[in-house]
């Protein structure tokens, strides 16, 4: 069993811890706002949105980081105004999904002949994390605090009461499309680590077992957050021990954290 | 000068008008039912009033950003916030949103909570409340904003005696305090006790006084299909056909 301070002396894990903490921060933060406003399949659908757009652009020397951001702001807008004319979103966004998935295995495989870069990109890697991806993941944290110190009160009100937006005088467009913008910006900034499949593990896991337990909505971000870092940490140890990519076991682990919630919330 | 005056509006979500020929004024102090059938336009009516609706013809002319209490069946019950936190939302109207809230609006939540009668379960999960308390917790979010015109969507429907009783004596103090009052309605008997009716069934029918409006000929224009039956031996007892059936079982 290796040494668990190993994550903070190896060059390469320590730029993996860090990543895992910042998108544990905005992991635990978002996700409390993704579960109460049940925006889980979201999204896991925005991260697997970007697919096609992350091989194209890791094959044509474009920043895939770029191209993400790119492919999921636009999804995001997609989402926003469909829900705004008062579709029901979720058939398209089920089309969507695997349709990018599909498209990027064949981009991948047939069009761009770079059949590795499938892997790391659906499952996410300790090894090859960069600046960029790790100025992301703090540019993910830093908005998902800011946005919910300033945006939060008219979140939860619009959340609780979604007649409530004209008689309190709440930008509900602006705020709605605000908050599917920074999912989608997150969603993105995890997929290096996690990769495309496993988004959810950070975004939706923690905050789900909060969910079990916290009787408001900053109980639930803190609880969120505890687990977020809990589960990030711990599960880049057993990556690291087991020598697989980080998102597997983190997304065990929090399946794991959450069954047991359960079961002792329910008692 | 009357707190809210409404000209030939008509209004509408992209087709033909839904709500057409509204033309109704109410003075500070008023209290106005809204009656009509599910459809006939009442939910329209307070979209445009609350300025989430631009209407297709006509004006409307009111004393500021209107409060709004919806039916508790729109609000999710599983939220994670108590009562105090769904009075102390009445503050984001302010315009101040992006901000915490200050002691003073906690304590005019508090307040408001208090008017209501619920003070002491200012800390109970709003989904763990009764029905009709749920209804007091909306209306003390409506009382936070301090409005002069407030619009409430069936607030007396489905709630508990204890809870009616509640609501209607704040509403008096509403009306003492000179603030004008749109309550919808499905309950034409309830409709006496106001001072003006508006019946809709996707145009005006009728507006004025209970007493010269609530006919049998303009409940029928009213409601169409949802007949209204006037009870054997108590004549004054109007009741929609729905309400009928539903009270007999």
């Amino acid at each position: 069993m290796p040494s668990p301070l190993d994550l903070a002396d190896l060059p390469f894990l320590r730029d993996a811890l860090v990543e895992l903490v910042l998108l544990a921060i905005a992991g635990g933060i978002l996700g409390a706002w993704i579960v109460l406003r049940r925006l889980a399949f979201f999204s896991h659908a925005v991260g697997s949105a970007t697919f096609p757009g992350l091989v194209a652009a890791d094959a044509s020397g474009v920043s895939p980081t770029l191209a993400g951001v790119a492919v999921a702001l636009g999804y995001a807008g997609g989402v926003e105004r469909a829900g705004r004319a008062g579709r029901e979103p979720s058939e398209a966004t089920a089309l969507l999904l695997v349709a990018a998935l599909a498209g990027g295995v064949v981009l991948a495989s047939d069009v761009f002949e770079s059949g590795a870069a499938v892997d790391r990109l659906l499952f996410g890697t300790l090894l090859g994390l960069d600046e960029a991806d790790l100025a992301l993941s703090a540019a993910a944290a830093a908005l998902a605090t800011i946005a919910t110190l300033t945006l939060g009160r008219a979140w939860a009100a619009l959340t609780f009461d979604p007649d409530a937006a004209g008689g309190l005088g709440l930008p509900a467009g602006v705020a709605d499309f605000l908050l599917l913008a920074l999912v989608a910006v997150a969603a993105v900034a995890a997929i290096p680590a996690v990769g495309v499949l496993l988004v959810t593990v950070i975004y939706v896991l923690p905050a789900a077992a909060a969910r079990l337990v916290a009787r408001s909505v900053p109980a639930l971000i803190g609880w969120a957050l505890a687990l977020a870092l809990l589960e990030g940490i711990v599960g880049l140890y057993l990556a690291y021990w087991l020598d697989v990519p980080p998102g597997p076991p983190v997304a065990l682990l929090g399946a794991g954290v959450y069954a047991l919630v359960a079961v002792v919330s329910a008692r | 000068m009357s707190a809210l005056r409404v000209e030939g509006l008509s209004a509408g979500y992209g087709g033909p008008p839904v709500l057409r020929d509204v033309s109704f004024e109410a003075e500070p102090g008023q209290t106005v039912c809204v009656l009509g059938p599910n459809g006939g336009g009442k939910t329209t009516l307070f979209r445009v009033l609350l300025g989430e609706l631009a209407p297709i013809a006509g004006r409307v002319a009111g004393p500021g950003r209107p409060a709004y209490v919806a039916q508790t069946e729109r609000t999710r019950l599983d939220f994670p916030v108590s009562a105090l936190d769904v009075a102390l939302m009445g503050t984001l109207a302010t315009g101040r949103w992006w901000l915490p809230a200050r002691g003073a609006e906690r304590a005019a939540a508090a307040a408001a909570l208090e008017r209501v009668g619920l003070a002491e379960r200012a800390g109970t999960r709003f989904g763990e409340l009764s029905g009709g308390q749920r209804q007091r917790a909306l209306l003390a979010r409506a009382l936070v904003q301090d409005a002069r015109l407030l619009l409430l969507d069936e607030p007396l429907s489905g709630v508990d005696p204890a809870s009616a009783g509640l609501i209607a004596a704040v509403f008096q103090e509403l009306r003492a305090e000179g603030r004008t009052l749109l309550v919808s309605s499905h309950d034409v008997e309830s409709a006496r006790t106001f001072d003006r009716v508006l019946c809709l069934h996707g145009r005006q029918v009728a507006f004025g006084p209970p007493a010269e409006v609530l006919d049998r000929r303009t409940l029928e224009a009213t409601y169409g299909s949802e007949m209204i039956v006037l009870e054997e031996g108590r004549p004054k007892r109007a009741v929609t056909i729905q309400h009928h059936e539903h009270g007999a079982h």
